[in-house]
């Protein structure tokens, strides 16, 4: 119980000083920015209680939040994510996996969890960067950025996910 | 309430999300200038919109109200304008020549104004009731004269109305004559038009045709002599045949009379008594 908590706690804190040294500083085009920090999200197993997956998303995307200065927008998303991952994650595994199905490659396969993480980053990075602009005035730079951003950052949560997997 | 606790413990995570995101958005709109000036912006559309469609809503609710309030105010409006039309026609009135005689006639003789307040043209005994009483100076059995023609004699009166026993009435008798000539008779009405009346007791030596004016002969003391009354329509033998009854147009249409005056003449109350003292003596010789 308190190794999960602080595996997860871990996690959560180089998410987000990744973040913040990193990821922020990178304007690629001036429209890419990616936002890994969603990779937090996508490592609950399954079973796990709903108000916990909540709570530990408002916090990182807050977190998150004080490091780009833009307080409400990450939280706000990171919740909504905590929110339509347990679903997901039931909706993506066959009824014959283990209830406590912790989400990877190596569990899912890498197809599954490609869909799983295509998915869940679609949702987060247009939520993001709709809270964040909170306006359609130019709507085809709005899209450039989206789409190039979740590129990116799908591309690091799979690259966190072929790490683990790696050294798992 | 075991019922509501099983549903929270159900869905308490909907709970926690909706807490949770209005948390962010608080904070959203609390530190992003311009997330918060988009919000308001279009929250106070959105409360302009509601308030807009409540303020027609209760607009619609109080429309009786209004309704009533206007009908008020027309009826105000309408009887200002009957008054001031009336007053308009009084000014630019070219009065004809019957009124331009009645008016010289009563030249001298003190009259007092009144307005009709109750009328009928279609009883036996009709009786007129008019807006000037005792306090006005009206007594009973003053003459009641408009500008064409006789009214009626004044039967009872009150501190502000008087009742008028006017033409159109059974015992009205009224003693007149023929214009140019001295052939006295009385006017009386049979009830049958309100326009006619008859005019008895014209002796058959008398010279006059159809179309002679009827006036008042002045022999009492309600009426001063030469007032119009009416024109001569059709000319009939008395029931005796000693006499002519004649047929009267008068110059007053009753059923739209308005405006009145009361003959205050000057030496009525000396006349009236004369009279009830000769009267009194010649039941003291019977």
């Amino acid at each position: 119980m308190i190794t999960t908590f602080l595996q997860r706690l871990l996690w959560m804190i180089a998410l987000v000083v990744l973040q913040m040294v990193v990821f922020n500083y990178i304007h690629l085009f001036g429209y890419a920015t990616p936002l890994p920090f969603i990779y937090f999200l996508l490592l609950f197993p399954q079973g796990t209680q709903r108000w916990g997956i909540l709570l530990w998303g408002f916090i990182c995307g807050l977190l998150c939040d004080i490091t780009t200065l833009t307080l409400g927008v990450g939280a706000a998303t990171m919740t909504f994510i905590a929110f339509v991952q347990p679903p997901l994650l039931q909706h993506m595994v066959s009824k014959d996996d283990p209830e406590d199905l912790q989400p990877g490659i190596a569990t899912m396969g890498f197809w599954s969890y490609f869909r799983y993480a295509l998915v869940l980053t679609i949702l987060f990075v247009s939520t993001y960067f709709l809270l964040q602009t909170f306006n359609f005035f130019h709507p085809i730079d709005l899209l450039i950025a989206m789409v190039s951003s979740w590129a990116l950052t799908f591309l690091f949560c799979i690259l966190f996910e072929a790490l683990r997997y790696k050294l798992l | 309430m075991r019922a509501l606790l099983d549903f929270l413990a159900k869905y308490y995570h909907w709970l926690v999300f909706i807490l949770l995101e209005v948390v962010s958005f608080v904070l959203l709109f609390q530190f992003n200038h311009y997330q918060n000036s988009v919000w308001l912006t279009t929250a106070n559309t959105v409360v302009g919109h509601v308030d807009a469609w409540e303020r027609s809503v209760l607009h619609y609710l109080y429309l009786g109200r209004t309704n009533e309030q206007l009908t008020r105010r027309n009826i105000i409006l309408e009887q200002n304008i009957e008054e001031l039309t009336r007053r308009i026609e009084r000014l630019t009135h070219d009065s004809t020549r019957t009124e331009l005689l009645q008016t010289e006639r009563l030249t001298g003789i003190k009259l007092i104004p009144a307005k009709v307040v109750n009328n009928s043209v279609m009883k036996k005994d009709n009786l007129m009731t008019i807006s000037a009483g005792s306090a006005d100076g009206v007594e009973t059995e003053m003459g009641v004269v408009c500008g064409t023609g006789i009214v009626g004699i004044v039967f009872q009166t009150s501190p502000h109305f008087s009742i008028v026993m006017p033409l159109l009435n059974h015992h009205s008798q009224i003693s007149c004559r023929l214009r140019g000539t001295l052939y006295a008779g009385t006017l009386r009405w049979e009830g049958d038009s309100p326009l006619h009346a008859v005019l008895d007791d014209i002796p058959r030596h008398a010279q006059f045709r159809i179309g002679d004016v009827v006036e008042t002969s002045g022999y009492s003391a309600i009426f001063p002599p030469g007032l119009f009354v009416g024109r001569v329509k059709n000319i009939y033998n008395s029931n005796d045949g000693l006499s002519y009854k004649l047929q009267i147009q008068l110059g007053i249409d009753f059923s739209c009379l308005q405006d009145v005056s009361v003959v205050a003449q000057e030496f009525r109350p000396e006349i009236s008594e004369l009279e009830e003292k000769a009267d009194s003596i010649k039941n003291k010789a019977r």
